[in-house]
């Protein structure tokens, strides 16, 4: 510092440097009063508990910046009594009282938005005031006309928002502010380097009149004191932002607690970055030079480039980057994994782009462009840390689809062309949930950013239920032995002189009805057991499995079909299933013991609620997005895939068609499991499905243990989703298996007894019941297109 | 100076694929504009180094040996000597770029510099400054007479009518006809690329005569052609901005967008140049504020 400042004049006038940065001063001066020593907050102040644990914390420079207290027990235990009764005063205002309170936080920001950005620097957590301010703005409109705009759906209540250590303030912030905007109560259990702007944030919004007990934040050593949390009854969401790995050591401990995880992987995914012979090459350099070379980088970029301008985009790739620096590496262990993945790249024939050669300091690296990548690079399918970035090239347009989709993380993609029409249609051929057109890395708060994977409810939904809905039952998770669940044997049908002759059924696969492959049946018993209905296969992993391939081969013309003809070929569903309506009603009345007058009545709701989605078909669309800046900003609803459904007992017919229904009406082909204990409903369906035009293989009805089919579903990639109505158990082994991939979960736990699956009553003709069913097949899509 | 350009073959059909994302292109500038400017001797050093980029210009109907004089009299003194002397800069020979004038006035420069033993260039707007609509011979006689009169640099305004109706062969050959040629000015961003293969040295924003001058965002474009010029040919095409540029503050900014864009190898008067005349006494008034912790009043700086 001491040489910095002696600097003559001169000297500078020929060298043309730039000058040192200036110091913080209001964030040292914040944590200083704190005597760099944060506590916990709840209650709206700032809580000490005396001999806990503190994690020492350090700056982006390696200096001690503050530390922060690990929370026990006791602490996670005040804290939620704090924030459930935080939920009774913030949930207890109106609307416009609530968006009132989030617009005077601006105002906070304001007058201490220079403390806040420069404790975010210093803390690594970037995250811009003016960013932030944006957020409250639009949130708090929300939050005003959420009973207008959202009417029959309330807040959950306690949500937990867990981030990983490396996640930065705004993407915190993108999931709590939404969740108080709602009316919930929030938990907040921050990684390390977003803890010490996220207390701040606490501290300014209480002072600014947030109700104690709204905001809370509680610290520790990792992700799995927010599993911890949640285990607390009081809590009734959980949901997590920040890289895959922390993710799903969350999902895993925070299984069987009863609550719903909702994971986004905003760190860590790898995404594409096309450059098309059309394109703007010299702005897209400008944008990857200022993209991809970042200490602190949330995504892996990958560049992808068209054959044609791929040797001038490296000339001006390397001009540009020329007067780069070598950029800080988060750890000296970086360093040596960097110059491995070089090492081997360049074995491989990579050459290198880099402006100077590898400094002796073990902490710094060279921005480095690897030319010559391939999808099978090491470096580009697990991306070390570091300032690398491969340059992949690519002949045509529909090449540079094909090698963009084959990333598995599925997060966004920036692609590069003056062309309208190849912008419209890669975007819509690229499978990731973001789309930024000749930009990259903007975010807002209404474009919906990583949802792709798991965090499908578009954003403010996840942080509301009906109302209607009960809240859910919570449930402690018991002691299982993951690997033994769904493996007990059926028990197996024997010949038997009191049974003379029953009915057989069969399975749906593929479109044809048939056995399942083992050839094995089990015996559907009467309600009240005993007496021997039928005889109904017993479905296992491979039919699972062949099921999948038939979805998985009907799906994409199913969801490339104009959404008016999905809606004519369930509205001929729905008439054939009035056409069949004896039959059917006839299973119905058998297998619940039921009043033919009662079946019957199952039936016609079931007709009417399949005319119901044929005529959603058409209604469920995108649109374009209030963007802040100029250009146009879109949002389209795509099918998730293929999901996998155990079916609930509870009107067999009605729920099955129900969620049948919601399913392929957005385009999903479906695997379904009907109830073990009423199958015969679903089986009868299966007649008016053969009649039906429905593409072979879009619909799957296998039947058995609903166990062991649970377990085949979780083990197959395919399946994009499962909506899983059983027990407990079934509940807690999805929520810790489905987590490589990532499923997203629908889960609801019904208890053996009665036959009350989490209170949904099938026959209610809210909107809100359709529409929490819709908005859980589709994931959206947004197309981000600036323009001048 | 990596020497005169040489000019180069002219290729429209690659020059059509050139593409321009206005949006990009404004957030680039953006970016730029907002990017920390330096602070305390980094500052007085650059803004040192923005001096030395002028071409101190005087462009008016009413111009007369005696301010022209004095004009020449400041581009050689252009900061206080006390000043530069508590900068240690006294005698590092620091004059502005230049000294601009209409052609008819380039004897009168030429008479004062030589006077004062300075081999100052005097730069000189020929061929119909700035509108450019005069025919081409009369064009061509004004280059040779400042010339004959002792400019050292020409200004020269590219044939608008020929670029925007897009008859850039006639163009080019006029242009080539014209022989010798420094600085190519317009205010259609689109033209530069086509006026550097004709052997231009520097090109220019605009005239500084026109209602919208020297911009961010058309630098950008600019900056991009002079580097995709560097890039076929291995030469470096200089630049200069002119117009509009008033404030210290804002030829901070220049230095660094041409320092982003371009690179340190062309913030030096041989490839950068700022066209302007109130900007030196701004940039006095803050090195002053530097040297004394105070603020100037005008008039106890030299006048131009």
């Amino acid at each position: 510092v001491m040489a910095d400042s002696n600097k003559k004049v001169f000297d500078i006038f020929q060298s043309m440097e730039e000058g040192p940065s200036a110091a913080s001063s209001a964030a040292s001066a914040w944590l200083d009063h704190h005597s760099r020593s944060l506590g916990l907050f709840m209650d709206g102040k700032f809580v000490r508990p005396a001999g806990r644990q503190n994690i020492s914390l350090s700056d982006s420079k390696g200096a001690k910046l503050c530390s922060i207290v690990c929370a026990e027990d006791e602490d996670i235990s005040q804290c939620a009594s704090s924030a459930a009764s935080g939920y009774t005063s913030w949930s207890g205002l109106t609307c416009s009282q609530r968006s009132k309170v989030l617009l005077r936080l601006v105002g906070v920001l304001g007058l201490h938005g220079q403390c806040l950005s420069e404790l975010c620097a210093l803390s690594e957590a970037s995250c811009s005031p003016s960013a932030l301010v944006r957020l409250l703005q639009y949130y708090s409109s929300w939050a005003q006309l959420r009973d207008t705009l959202i009417p029959s759906w309330t807040s959950v209540g306690v949500v937990v928002v867990v981030s990983s250590d490396d996640c930065s303030l705004y993407s915190l912030m993108l999931k709590v502010l939404p969740a108080v905007a709602m009316g919930n109560s929030v938990i907040v259990v921050p990684g390390r380097s977003a803890a010490p702007p996220v207390l701040l944030l606490a501290q300014l919004f209480s002072g600014a009149g947030l109700p104690a007990g709204t905001l809370n934040i509680l610290t520790g050593s990792d992700v799995t004191l927010g599993a911890k949390v949640s285990q607390n009854a009081s809590v009734s969401y959980i949901t997590y932002t920040g890289n895959k790995q922390d993710g799903l050591t969350l999902c895993k401990a925070a299984a069987g607690a009863g609550l719903p995880v909702s994971v986004s992987q905003c760190i860590g995914a790898t995404c594409p970055f096309i450059i098309f012979e059309s394109a703007d090459i010299d702005s897209a350099v400008d944008e990857v030079i200022q993209i991809a070379f970042k200490k602190k980088k949330e995504v892996h970029w990958v560049l992808c480039v068209q054959e044609s301008v791929a040797e001038s985009l490296a000339a001006r790739l390397k001009l540009r980057m020329a007067s780069m620096k070598c950029v800080p590496l988060n750890s000296e262990g970086d360093r040596v994994l960097v110059e491995a993945a070089v090492k081997e790249a360049q074995q491989q024939g990579a050459t290198l782009i880099q402006p100077c050669s590898a400094g002796p300091s073990v902490t710094q690296y060279p921005p480095t462009v690897l030319c010559g990548a391939a999808p099978s690079s090491p470096y580009v399918v697990s991306p070390p840390p570091g300032p690398l970035l491969p340059l992949l090239t690519f002949r045509s347009n529909t090449e540079a689809v094909a090698l963009g989709n084959h990333s598995p993380h599925g997060h966004a993609a920036s692609i590069w062309t003056e062309d309208l029409t190849l912008a419209l249609e890669t975007a819509k051929s690229l499978s990731v949930g973001l789309v930024w057109v000749n930009s990259s890395c903007v975010s807002d708060p209404c474009l919906p950013l990583h949802i792709y994977i798991s965090d499908f409810m578009q954003g403010l939904y996840q942080f509301l239920r009906p109302s209607w809905s009960p809240v859910r039952p919570r449930s402690a998770p018991v002691a299982m032995d993951y690997s033994k669940f769904g493996t007990e044997p059926t028990q197996a049908v024997i010949p038997d002189d009191h049974r003379s002759v029953f009915n057989s059924f069969l399975q749906f696969v593929g479109g044809k009805a048939c056995k399942s492959v083992s050839g094995c049946s089990v015996a559907v018993q009467a309600p009240g057991g005993g007496n021997v209905l039928g005889f109904c296969p017993d479905g296992g992993r491979k039919d699972v499995r062949n099921a999948v391939e038939a979805a998985i081969k009907a799906q994409p013309g199913w969801m490339k079909k104009s959404p008016s003809a999905r809606a004519q070929s369930l509205y001929s569903l729905a008439k054939g299933l009035e056409s069949k309506k004896k039959d059917v009603s006839a299973s119905v009345s058998t297998q619940l013991g039921v009043s033919v007058e009662e079946a019957d009545k199952e039936v016609e709701l079931s007709v009417a609620r399949l005319n119901v989605w044929a005529a959603y078909c058409d209604k469920l669309q995108g649109g374009s997005l209030p963007m802040p800046q100029s250009g146009a900003a879109l949002s389209f609803p795509e099918a998730l895939g293929v999901v996998g459904i155990i079916l609930p007992d509870k009107y067999p017919l009605l729920s099955m068609v129900t969620v049948l229904g919601a399913a392929i009406a957005t385009g999903n082909a479906v695997v379904m499991v009907p109830s073990q204990r009423f199958p015969l409903p679903a089986l009868a369906f299966i007649q008016v499905l053969q009649s039906s035009d429905l593409p072979a293989g879009l619909v799957n009805i296998i039947t058995g243990n609903p166990e062991l089919l649970t377990v085949a579903l979780a083990n197959h990639s395919v399946i994009k989703a499962i909506w899983y109505w059983g027990r407990a158990e079934g509940c807690q082994y999805l929520q810790y298996s489905c987590t490589s991939p990532l499923k997203t979960l629908r889960l609801f736990c019904q208890k053996d007894e009665e036959a009350s699956d989490a209170g949904a009553d099938w026959t209610r003709t809210d909107a809100s019941l359709l529409e929490d069913l819709w908005r859980n097949a589709v994931q959206w899509k947004s197309v981000w297109i600036p323009s001048a | 100076m990596s020497g005169r350009n040489p000019g180069a073959v002219l290729d429209l059909e690659s020059l059509s694929k050139v593409r321009v994302n206005t949006q990009a292109v404004l957030k680039r500038a953006q970016h730029i504009q907002g990017l920390k400017l330096p602070k305390k001797q980094w500052q007085a050093a650059w803004l040192l180094k923005a001096v030395s980029c002028i071409d101190l210009t005087t462009l008016a109907g009413d111009d007369t040996p005696s301010n022209v004089h004095r004009l020449c009299m400041k581009a050689i003194q252009p900061v206080r000597y006390d000043l530069l002397k508590k900068l240690d800069m006294h005698d590092k020979g620091l004059t502005t770029a230049a000294v601009c004038v209409y052609p008819s006035r380039v004897a009168d420069a030429s008479k004062s510099l030589k006077a004062a033993n300075s081999g100052l260039p005097v730069a000189s707007v020929a061929t119909g400054f700035p509108a450019g609509q005069t025919p081409l011979e009369t064009r061509l006689q004004e280059v040779r007479t400042a010339v004959r009169d002792g400019a050292a640099e020409i200004d020269i305004v590219i044939n608008r009518t020929l670029a925007l109706t897009g008859q850039w062969e006639v163009h080019m050959s006029q242009w080539e006809s014209a022989g010798m040629l420094l600085k190519a000015e317009t205010s259609e961003s689109a033209s530069h690329p086509l006026s550097i293969p004709t052997g231009s040295d520097f090109i220019k924003t605009s005239t500084g005569k026109e209602a919208v001058n020297a911009t961010y965002p058309v630098t950008i474009v600019m900056a991009r052609a002079i580097r995709d010029y560097y890039l076929r040919t291995g030469h470096k095409v200089g630049f200069k901005p002119a117009g509009g540029i008033r404030t210290a503050q804002e030829s901070l900014v220049w230095l660094n967008l041409i320092k982003e864009e371009l690179g340190d190898d062309w913030l030096c008067p041989h490839l950068f140049r700022l066209g302007a005349s109130s900007l030196l006494a701004d940039i006095e008034r803050q090195i002053y504020h530097y040297v004394t912790g105070q603020y100037a009043a005008y008039h106890e700086l030299p006048m131009a």
